[in-house]
């Protein structure tokens, strides 16, 4: 990076000035800036689950109540319990697949169900006070797969 | 002596300077990568150290909202401590009846009123239901339910449940 300079009408008439500018310091700024920012950076990628409360909120989203409530609740030995009620009236247990609950089958048997209830457009997901978080996020994520809003409850 | 086919050399200068125009520019390009990606908010919320998030399939991190963290030995809101847990549990003296926290009823009472002020003062800035939780997967749901529970008291009914994104 260079420039020049003109002097005209000097004392010595015109002369020209050639330079260069530094930039050393300004590599060494940004080479302590760039290291600061990698350091203090972090690089998981965070995003979010909406998620209602049943029985939450000052106002109710809908008057009208829809045929069949669906409950799913997370039961012991990872087994998995939906339970509908209303004009449809049933209690399927899920065992677990290999040690671990068979989300395929809920989100089969969930999605089942929305086909069947045209207004059915959210579950209610319940779980025992010492299951792990993790757990409930897992089935979150299942549900989430054939019904837009998954409601937690057990409050 | 023979004469090399490659003619007469030139004589090495002993000055010599390195070219760091275009090191200048690839640091620039760098630092405004950096700077971008902090300004673009997916780093703007990181859970505090030996907080483990869950992982799942999601949307993107929305607006701003309040947060509460979860973490092993406290409940932060909004970075500040507070409510102690011990193994991620609630002490049984600051359990209601409702199952939410006394103290952390407290602190989520002044967040909400200081947002009602700032609404107030301010046309543009409305109260916001919106509630980010950060909990550690390991947590139990009784905890994530106390918490849940003290934020819907005090108005904050809109949960979003930080995870980290899955492939």
């Amino acid at each position: 990076m260079s420039g020049a300079i003109q002097h005209e009408g000097g004392p010595k008439g015109s002369a020209s000035q050639d330079f260069d500018l530094n930039l050393a310091p300004i590599i060494d700024a940004m080479v302590v800036l760039i290291a600061f920012m990698l350091a203090s950076a972090s690089y998981i990628a965070i995003g979010v689950l909406d998620a209602g409360v049943s029985a939450a909120g000052a106002e109710a989203v809908n008057a009208t109540p829809p045929s069949v409530t669906v409950t799913i609740e997370l039961a012991a030995a990872n087994e998995l319990i939906l339970k509908v009620a209303g004009k449809s009236n049933s209690t399927t247990r899920i065992p677990a697949s290999e040690g671990k609950p068979d989300h395929g089958e809920l989100t089969r048997k969930v999605a089942l169900l929305t086909g069947t209830w045209k207004d059915l457009n959210a579950v209610t997901l319940m779980a025992g006070d010492a299951t792990e978080y993790r757990e409930v996020i897992a089935a979150m994520e299942a549900l989430r797969k054939s019904v837009p809003v998954v409601l937690l409850g057990g409050f | 002596m023979k004469k090399s086919f490659l003619g007469k050399r030139r004589p090495i200068s002993g000055d010599m300077s390195l070219q760091i125009t275009s090191m200048a520019d690839i640091f620039i390009i760098i630092l405004v990568f950096l700077l971008k990606s902090f300004s673009s908010g997916a780093m703007a919320m990181s859970p505090s150290q030996g907080t483990r998030l869950p992982q799942a399939e999601t949307q993107d991190l929305g607006a701003e909202a309040l947060k509460i963290e979860i973490s092993e030995t406290v409940v932060q809101v909004e970075g500040k401590p507070a409510v102690n847990l011990a193994a991620f549990r609630f002490q049984k003296t600051d359990l209601q009846a409702n199952g939410s926290s006394k103290a952390l009823n407290q602190i989520l009472e002044v967040e909400r009123k200081r947002q009602i002020l700032i609404a107030k003062a301010n046309s543009d800035v409305k109260v916001d239901a919106k509630v980010i939780v950060m909990a550690d997967e390991r947590a139990p749901y009784a905890t994530v339910k106390s918490v849940l529970a003290s934020a819907a008291l005090n108005g904050y009914t809109d949960f979003k449940l930080a995870v980290v994104k899955g492939e």
